[in-house]
């Protein structure tokens, strides 16, 4: 029964530890897409994985930084634990104390301070401060495990050695080296898989272009998970559970001491062939890979850019036609993209911020001026979005819009009475519980304050009381608050009215005939999202070619396909062929409609605060 | 004296605030065996150091062969260590170990195979060359230690107490063996020990050192015979160490009675150590006793009886071949010419380097 128990609970504890593992493995050869369900065996994940080119680079770029960063942290931190060593014991304890600390450390800590310290010095992020942040953290993981080696080691065979007319440097090699080389080639791979496995510390070091395997997982994942990603990190798990068996059966040959020539043979795998075929790999994968490396230090333009912001096709167009190489990265936020630019840590080359992030890059001085020689295209942009561009750019020096939209309510024709016309309805008791409002301060106070008559950007607080109040009130009625869900909401016909972009009500429309658009009457927000080039950019040419292109009729035609929010671009927009799409009102309202609209301003810290302030009480009423 | 091979002079060396050898001054001959002897923590195996060149000495000098080599690396001095670990190359073969000197040197190969054949028969390890370090029993790394150092052909060999990890039997068989390889090799031994019968069995000069001074110099019968006080005396083989006082020449009162000695010249009514080794205590019957006493302890040692008699308050330590039953009354005799009479210290830091062990 005792027995019974004990392996009972063994098991269980295997259970709890690996059955998420196993899960990974198996649906990695699951023929279905969805999770759910099990569509036979399969290997096609792993066959699309390895035609994958951004991920084999995201494994190469990994590799490399492992291999280097674990070889160079192992000199280093040999080094470095042989000068501990030789210290006398008062000053030895205290500098090994400070030799952990930083493994102990929070990598969110040790990340985000690296890259305070690459910014400070005006290092811009990329492949090398990946490098030199993997060693930084790898070091101490060295010095640990040689340590205790060096503590074993015999001083008397390094005197012996000496004693016998070797050098310091021949004896060390000779003598001192050999007693150590378990714990430097312990410390290797454990730096080696340290390496490997660090997502946070790479997160806030990597620059663009740039992806390690965890890094590109991340990215990968943020938009959904491909079961790819499941072969990846069976295949991830896999490799580590081999080094982990290399690292077990290497030198600890005290078995087999008698026997020389045994030893000699597992002397010589260790020490040559296993280092010669990691070499070989390590070579191999760059000749293959590199050629599409961005390492290769070819023309490139770096590119910061709303998720799903672009047909992906556009930039391998880009590239045949100009031989410009398209490095993409992609943000969530204004919010986010805003402090990268601003540290300057990644020198971008064009950014694609909204109308009020625009006026507050200007006014910090982030933005340089465009040549408008190099933007010939610029003329198909029609000259209303010039003009409403003006709000936040006064002299259309710095930005060239590339989509725009409003916002406006969405309306179920079978659910409301017609017509809907007015903010108004948002406040009307027969659609309680049928009313989807955005999740956004400054889209909820805009669109209460246009209610009001006030301006969007209003920050007389006697107005935004007046708002807080009103929304306060509207509270009982709305069914939810939320953000993207308004779009599948609306389509499922689960509320009868929303808050929403008018880019995704040509989307709902697609799905469900029944939707219908409207810009209210008393006016509502204009947003434009426009092409930037920051001040610090390093190939500005390329910037303002990529620019043009994207101007091209054509390509501006394929975005737009492809994003299906309103594109400044009359060129682009004369090239659709649906007539219904081209004059649709939603997509391009009429100019008296866009008349009464207004774009965000940046108003401010201090009134970032206050609208959150009132925001929150609004929430928690 | 013409035939100094090494002069050390002045050395003072002290680790912190412990000053471990105080202006010691020693010279060693062309093809001497000398022994360093000493408690442990006496400087011993820091001069030992000192000369092979892991620590430098805080003042002094080191003279080998007429020239200073206070600076020079260990690596490039004439002379080779066996330590006291060993300190084999644990990942290197026999053969491997033996050869690294000689390939520093860059001696041709068949000139190194060559050595080390002759090397291992000199220890008596013939074909031991493919044999790894560990599978060796200590003895035997001890020997493939000193064939690493003697291939080299240096003038002098330090030996820090290579003996000392070895059982008994296999101690005594390579202090012969040490012996025969100095007089066959012709190079100058320096050995540091701690074991007094070590250091008389095999040396031709023993320095007894004591807290980082010189107590005695001399050839081992010297050293046992007449120590030069007491410190020497308690150190090197058993002895009674008495109290006396030198009445005058050739006549010393121990213990309150008169013993007729052969030392002349400490003065008159002074006081003296006299020392009597346990051997040269004789039990005669009560009445041909210069001292009466009894015994009281008795142990068979093999080659001897141990006993200790009671006698004027003093326990007397007695070996002798005669038996005598513990409750025995017996008379103490010593031959005049096996009394050793001994200055006190005169200061009370000369005390303290003598009475310490």
């Amino acid at each position: 029964m005792k027995k019974f128990i004990q392996r009972f609970y063994l098991i269980l504890i295997l259970i709890l530890l690996y059955s998420p593992i196993v899960t990974l493995i198996v649906l990695s050869f699951n023929n279905s897409k969805t999770r759910a369900k099990w569509g036979g065996f399969t290997v096609k994940w792993y066959a699309s994985l390895f035609q994958n080119q951004d991920i084999m680079n995201a494994l190469y770029t990994t590799l490399i930084i492992a291999f280097a960063s674990a070889f160079l942290a192992t000199i280093i931190g040999t080094a470095a634990a042989i000068g501990i060593q030789a210290m006398r014991k008062s000053v030895r304890t205290p500098i090994m104390a400070v030799t952990n600390i930083p493994m102990l450390n929070a990598d969110i800590v040790t990340g985000i301070s690296l890259m305070l310290l690459f910014v400070a010095i005006r290092f811009s992020l990329g492949f090398t401060t990946i490098l030199f942040a993997h060693i930084t953290f790898n070091i101490p993981y060295v010095i640990l495990s040689v340590m205790p080696k060096l503590k074993q080691t015999n001083k008397a065979t390094y005197e012996a050695a000496l004693d016998l007319g070797a050098s310091p440097i021949y004896a060390f090699f000779k003598v001192v080296f050999p007693d150590i080389f378990p714990g430097i080639s312990s410390g290797f791979l454990l730096a080696f898989t340290m390496s490997l496995d660090d997502f946070i510390i790479t997160h806030f070091t990597k620059g663009p272009g740039v992806d390690t395997l965890s890094t590109k997982i991340y990215g990968e994942v943020r938009k959904g998970i491909k079961p790819e990603m499941y072969a990846l990190s069976t295949l991830l798990f896999v490799s580590v559970l081999l080094l982990l068996f290399v690292v077990n059966l290497s030198p600890s040959d005290k078995e087999n001491k008698k026997v020389v020539k045994h030893r000699k043979q597992k002397q010589f795998i260790f020490r040559r062939l296993v280092p010669a075929l990691l070499l070989l790999v390590l070579i191999g994968g760059g000749i293959f890979y590199g050629r599409s490396s961005n390492l290769t230090g070819k023309e490139q333009v770096i590119v910061y850019n709303w998720g799903e912001y672009m047909d992906p096709e556009v930039l391998d167009l880009f590239e045949e036609e100009t031989g410009i190489q398209v490095v993409y990265e992609e943000f969530e936020t204004n919010e986010i993209m805003y402090p990268k630019i601003q540290s300057g840590a990644i020198a971008y080359d064009v950014v694609c911020p909204s109308d009020y992030m625009i006026q507050r890059m200007i006014e910090n001085n982030l933005l340089a001026e465009l040549n408008y020689d190099n933007i010939p295209n610029a003329k198909n942009i029609g000259e209303t979005y010039f003009i409403q561009s003006k709000q936040f750019d006064p002299e259309n020096n710095f930005s060239i819009p590339y989509c725009w939209g409003t916002v406006g309510i969405l309306y179920n024709k079978t659910m409301v009475e017609e017509p809907i016309d007015s903010w108004s309805v948002l406040w009307d008791e027969q659609y309680k519980d049928n009313i989807l409002m955005q999740d956004s301060v400054r889209d909820a106070f805009g669109v209460t304050l246009k209610y009001l008559g006030y301006s969007l950007n209003s920050t007389d607080l006697d107005e935004l009381e007046a708002a807080k109040k009103l929304l306060i009130e509207q509270k009982p009625l709305v069914q939810a608050y939320v953000i993207d869900q308004v779009r599948d909401k609306m389509i499922g016909n689960e509320a009868a009215l929303g808050v929403i972009y008018s880019g995704e009500a040509i989307y709902t429309q697609w799905e469900n005939e029944n939707l219908e658009y409207v810009i209210p009457k008393e006016g509502s927000n204009v947003w434009i999202d426009s092409w930037v080039i920051p001040k610090n950019s390093k190939n500005k040419e390329n910037a303002e070619a990529f620019i043009n292109f994207l101007c091209r009729a054509d390509i501006a035609k394929m975005n737009f396909d492809y994003i299906t929010y309103s594109t400044p671009n009359d060129a682009a927009r004369d090239l659709i062929e649906d007539e219904a799409l081209k004059n649709s009102p939603i997509a391009f309202p009429p100019k008296e409609d866009l008349e009464r609209c207004e774009t965000f301003s940046f108003l401010g810290d201090e009134n970032d605060a206050l609208y959150n302030r009132l925001w929150r009480e609004v929430k928690s009423n | 004296m013409a035939n100094k091979l090494i002069d050390i002079v002045n050395i003072s060396k002290s680790f912190g605030d412990n000053l471990v050898l105080d202006n010691l001054n020693l010279y060693i001959r062309q093809n001497e065996f000398l022994t360093l002897l000493g408690p442990s923590g006496c400087g011993k195996t820091t001069l030992l150091r000192i000369l092979g060149g892991f620590e430098s000495a805080d003042h002094g000098e080191i003279i080998f062969e007429g020239k200073n080599i206070n600076s020079l690396a260990p690596n490039k001095r004439k002379l080779n260590t066996v330590f006291q670990k060993y300190a084999l190359f644990t990942h290197m073969t026999i053969a491997e170990n033996i050869a690294f000197g000689l390939k520093i040197k860059g001696k041709t190969s068949s000139y190194i195979s060559d050595k080390i054949k002759y090397a291992l028969k000199l220890v008596n390890l013939d074909g031991f060359e493919n044999r790894m370090p560990d599978s060796l029993s200590g003895g035997q790394q001890q020997r493939v230690a000193i064939a690493r150092a003697i291939v080299n052909e240096p003038k002098v060999l330090l030996l820090d107490e290579p003996l000392g990890a070895l059982d008994l039997k296999l101690r005594q068989d390579m202090q012969y063996e040490l012996i025969r390889l100095k007089n066959e090799l012709g190079i100058t031994f320096v050995y540091v020990t701690h074991d007094q019968e070590e250091a008389l069995t095999m040396s031709d000069t023993i320095v007894v050192m004591n807290q980082g001074y010189i107590q005695q110099i001399g050839t081992p019968e010297d050293i046992y015979n007449e120590p030069q006080n007491a410190f020497v005396a308690d150190f090197i083989g058993e002895s009674n160490i008495l109290s006396a006082l030198m009445v005058e020449d050739k006549l010393v009162k121990i213990l309150g009675v008169d013993f007729p000695c052969v030392d002349i010249g400490f003065g008159k009514n002074r006081p003296v150590d006299a020392v009597i080794r346990p051997e040269d205590v004789e039990l005669v019957t009560p009445d041909k006793g210069i001292l009466q006493g009894i015994v009281s302890h008795l142990i068979f040692k093999g080659v001897h009886y141990e006993m200790e008699v009671e006698a004027n308050n003093f326990t007397w330590l007695v070996h002798s071949t005669d038996m005598f039953p513990v409750g025995t009354n017996v008379g103490i005799y010593v031959d005049p010419y096996n009394i050793q009479i001994m200055k006190k210290p005169k200061t009370e830091d000369a005390e303290a380097v003598g009475v310490e062990e």
